[in-house]
């Protein structure tokens, strides 16, 4: 017998929200948000089988970093003013799933701009093999277990985030003891 | 000559040791670097001919590090002479193969291509690990600074530093932690016929 059914009205909100519980005919409760992050545990007793939606804190929140930007509107990354690089894992880890997926806009709370530029600084951070932590369950774990040069270590540039090409420098002809195109 | 003198004489002509920790650095901006000291550019009384280069001993070969995709694209000719002799492979193949050689590749061919080089080649000294010939090691009196710095691995930190690092992210509350799906081992269709002990259709021919 599920116990969701049985639990508060509120809950409503949060089982038709879930990403993972497939049933959808819960009618959706327009109620303020709950302060805290939820998770649905399953409790197999042999007989019984009890799915309920459980209250967790979210990780570190005495932790939480304020900080007063100059546009009350801006993202958390924006509002830092700070170069995040493809190396500070500890912030990149922040927004990624504990399988190594990245948490979709809607959850983070970034921008547009600043999303898909984490995004693709975790994808470097991964493929140098900076979080092998925060992997699906049969990945490797350790990035000197890969094959041929996926095991190498590798560094990325971040100013080639968002570049399709290189762009393309403006030569010009120089008369000099060797005649060569010299750029300007 | 007073001991003042042979002393400074000493200071300004003896050949220095230096060691080079390749981790995490570009083989061909450190090659540069470590061309400079062999060649003697770092000394005032430095003079092409006279070979007054120093001794440079890179350790840690193999955790070199290449930018992007380079591992596949950099590749490293050679030609036997014979024809259909020219080969060209990728520096991951290179580096399976040697360790020691892509670095040595880099430092050779951040120099001029003059009758000195090859001189100036014998003065580096090259290790793949930090296991390095007790007489050489017994000489090296400077260190290199290198010029990439050495990125930390999240599950090699301590859980302090991981703990008292501050949130940024502002999750949104109304988030559902998904069930994180348990795969079973994969393994490759190769792998299950082994382990099955049945013979592949190529092997059976």
């Amino acid at each position: 017998m599920f116990k969701l059914f049985q639990l508060a009205p509120r809950l409503g909100t949060l089982a038709s929200r879930c990403e993972s519980y497939p049933i959808k005919f819960l009618r959706p409760f327009s109620v303020s948000p709950a302060n805290r992050l939820k998770e649905i545990r399953e409790v197999n007793d042999g007989k019984n089988i009890t799915i309920e939606g459980v209250y967790v804190d979210l990780p570190k929140a005495d932790k939480v970093l304020k900080v007063v930007a100059e546009n009350p509107n801006s993202c958390s990354i924006c509002s830092l003013g700070l170069e995040v690089k493809h190396t500070d894992v500890l912030i990149l880890s922040q927004f990624v799933r504990p399988d190594g997926c990245m948490l979709p806009r809607r959850i983070t709370g970034l921008c547009r701009k600043q999303q898909k530029r984490i995004g693709t600084m975790v994808t470097m951070a991964q493929r140098a093999g900076l979080m092998s932590n925060l992997n699906p369950t049969y990945s490797k774990k350790d990035p000197e277990k890969r094959g041929q040069w996926k095991k190498f270590k590798s560094y990325y540039d971040e100013s080639t985030i968002g570049q399709r090409k290189p762009p393309k420098p403006e030569y010009k002809w120089i008369w000099k003891k060797r005649n060569f195109y010299e750029k300007v | 000559m007073t001991a003042l003198q042979r002393v400074q004489q000493w200071a300004s002509f003896a050949r220095v040791w230096h060691l080079f920790d390749a981790r995490w650095q570009n083989p061909f901006d450190s090659g540069v670097l470590i061309a400079k000291h062999l060649k003697g550019l770092q000394k005032p009384l430095y003079s092409e001919q006279s070979l007054c280069g120093d001794h440079v001993v890179v350790i840690n070969c193999r955790h070199i590090a290449l930018p992007g995709n380079e591992w596949r694209k950099r590749v490293f000719f050679h030609h036997q002479t014979y024809p259909g002799t020219a080969t060209w492979t990728p520096a991951w193949e290179m580096h399976t193969r040697d360790p020691t050689m892509v670095m040595k590749k880099a430092v050779y061919t951040s120099m001029h291509g003059n009758l000195l080089r090859r001189h100036n080649m014998m003065r580096l000294h090259l290790y793949a690990d930090e296991e390095v010939d007790p007489e050489v090691a017994a000489r090296v009196t400077n260190v290199i600074r290198q010029l990439r710095p050495i990125p930390e691995r999240l599950d090699l930190m301590e859980k302090e530093k991981v703990d008292s690092f501050p949130q940024i992210a502002d999750l949104n509350k109304d988030y559902v932690i998904p069930e994180l799906k348990e795969y079973p081992n994969w393994e490759s269709q190769h792998q299950k016929m082994k382990r099955q002990g049945k013979k592949s259709k190529s092997s059976a021919k």
